[in-house]
């Protein structure tokens, strides 16, 4: 599983930008997407797009984690979201690797987790990565979204960052990082 | 109990604070409301009359400041570093004298039998002289 | 006066005599100002440092009086004992923490204040600008408020920070130094 996590401000700039893959079940943590690497601006068409359903799902309910909000089919990517009581987006796009010969393209279409194994290539057999809509992947997905806010609010919380900036934060990236590990 | 006046000099030996209340013409036989008579070199000879000479209160302050200052050096010098004078008395009025670590003195001249003051100038200090005078707006 | 004993007063008053407030609303409140200070002087971190030191001064001269009151401690026998009193009581009463004291100088002229916790410098980043990191002191009201409230005590000091943790150092400390106790002022020469 592959992950691109894009903070965004209420008014849709982006302030952070991470990649990484997953790390459960022998993942190495590197991000290995289906588009070629000179098209990752792709991860962030995919992101931007999902907007105007975040923007519908945030009147839905109360909840800042909106779980999994959209799709992308022909890339495989999903989008789940989550959403600071000030408006800032968290956005995480996760793309299950691409199966090396099968065609179940769509996640749901995969079994959960301890079957799933068979065949897919590395890092699929955990119930995380293999299957983004399922209720494990959905928690995960929330702790994860948890702990970034945590460590988002402290990081903003500095004196010389001003609202709407870009985070350059090394700690925070680092904080992201850890937390992707963790819990992705 | 009768306080006669009271004093609050800062660590610039300048005169921050002075009240005074004078005494009642009728009170006891010529009560001064000033320390007039242990000051040996007192040259103007004015008797302390009721609270009238053609001394200023600033010369007074000045007067008192050099009498506390001059005393809690020499009793200093006595007692070590540590000493310090609570209060002395003449026979017309009883000087109390606090002095903060930071040589904030307070003085305090009462009747000869008034108890000591010496809780009560603390007092003056932790509850008004640091909220009002210091944390509020310390004149400088 | 032992540095056990310094500290239980330092507890005492800190459980009896002090009102508390939000931390966080000190840290943002102080972190605001630094980060003002960066924006007037255009980044000139070396007067930011020194205004930062000014203020604190300023700060310390009050502070000394609100701190007497308070623990109405008299005065220190010596420089150690001044340390001691710094450290584990004017540090806990006012912000609830208690910086280690440590290496003396042989003469006893000077010590370094190791902080293990900065109320200040929570969820600080330095500007990376490649240069804050060099040349602010984040925290350096503290080197001005000591240097005021001492010098209202009959001590001159210098204190300075020579790591920050916000810089990237394993440790925060500051040093400080007696330069020499100042004699009682006389009043003015009568005219």
């Amino acid at each position: 599983m592959s992950y691109y996590f894009t903070i965004l401000s209420p008014s849709d700039a982006p302030l952070f930008n991470i990649a990484f893959g997953t790390s459960k079940s022998g993942g190495d943590g590197i991000a290995r997407f289906r588009f070629p690497d000179s098209a990752q601006y792709m991860n962030q068409f995919v992101i931007h797009s999902s907007l105007d359903i975040v923007e519908e799902a945030q009147w839905m309910n109360g909840n800042m984690y909106l779980k999994h909000i959209d799709t992308y089919p022909p890339a495989a990517a999903y989008i789940s979201a989550f959403l600071t009581p000030s408006g800032t987006r968290f956005l995480l796009l996760h793309q299950p690797p691409q199966p090396p010969s099968t065609s179940s393209t769509g996640g749901s279409s995969l079994l959960s987790s301890s079957f799933s194994g068979a065949s897919s290539s590395r890092a699929s057999s955990s119930s995380v990565a293999a299957n983004p809509t399922s209720p494990q992947t959905e928690e995960a997905v929330r702790q994860f979204m948890n702990e970034v806010y945590e460590n988002y609010v402290k990081t903003i919380m500095s004196p010389f960052y001003r609202q709407g900036m870009e985070i350059r934060s090394p700690v925070f990236r680092t904080k992201v990082t850890a937390a992707g590990r963790k819990w992705l | 109990m009768v306080v006669y006046s009271f004093y609050i000099f800062d660590r610039h030996a300048e005169c921050i604070y002075k009240r005074r209340w004078l005494p009642r013409p009728t009170s006891i036989s010529g009560k001064a409301s000033r320390p007039t008579s242990e000051i040996p070199s007192s040259s103007n000879g004015v008797p302390p009359v009721f609270g009238q000479s053609d001394r200023t209160t600033d010369d007074d302050a000045k007067l008192i400041f050099g009498t506390v200052f001059s005393l809690r050096n020499m009793v200093r010098k006595l007692g070590g570093e540590d000493d310090s004078f609570v209060s002395y008395n003449t026979s017309q009025y009883k000087l109390h004298y606090y002095e903060t670590p930071t040589n904030i003195k307070f003085v305090m001249l009462t009747d000869v039998k008034s108890p000591s003051m010496r809780v009560a100038l603390q007092q003056i200090y932790i509850n008004l002289f640091v909220e009002y005078g210091v944390l509020d707006s310390y004149p400088r | 006066m032992s540095t056990t004993k310094a500290s239980r007063i330092g507890e005492e008053l800190w459980k009896t005599r002090v009102d508390k407030i939000n931390a966080e609303l000190v840290t943002l409140t102080y972190g605001t100002i630094v980060a003002q200070l960066c924006q007037d002087y255009d980044s000139d971190y070396n007067e930011v440092n020194k205004q930062l030191d000014k203020m604190g001064y300023n700060i310390g001269m009050r502070l000394i009086e609100d701190f007497l009151a308070k623990s109405n401690v008299g005065r220190c026998a010596n420089f150690r004992e001044t340390a001691d009193m710094i450290a584990k009581v004017g540090f806990k009463i006012f912000l609830n923490i208690s910086p280690t004291v440590t290496n003396w100088t042989s003469d006893n002229n000077q010590f370094s204040l190791i902080f293990e916790e900065n109320p200040l410098a929570d969820f600080v980043e330095l500007p990376d600008d490649g240069r804050a990191q060099d040349e602010l002191w984040f925290s350096n009201i503290f080197c001005g408020v000591l240097r005021g409230a001492l010098e209202m005590v009959q001590m001159q000091i210098e204190a300075h920070f020579v790591s920050d943790v916000l810089r990237g150092d394993d440790t925060t400390e500051m040093r400080v130094s007696l330069v020499r106790y100042i004699e009682d002022e006389m009043p003015p020469e009568e005219e």
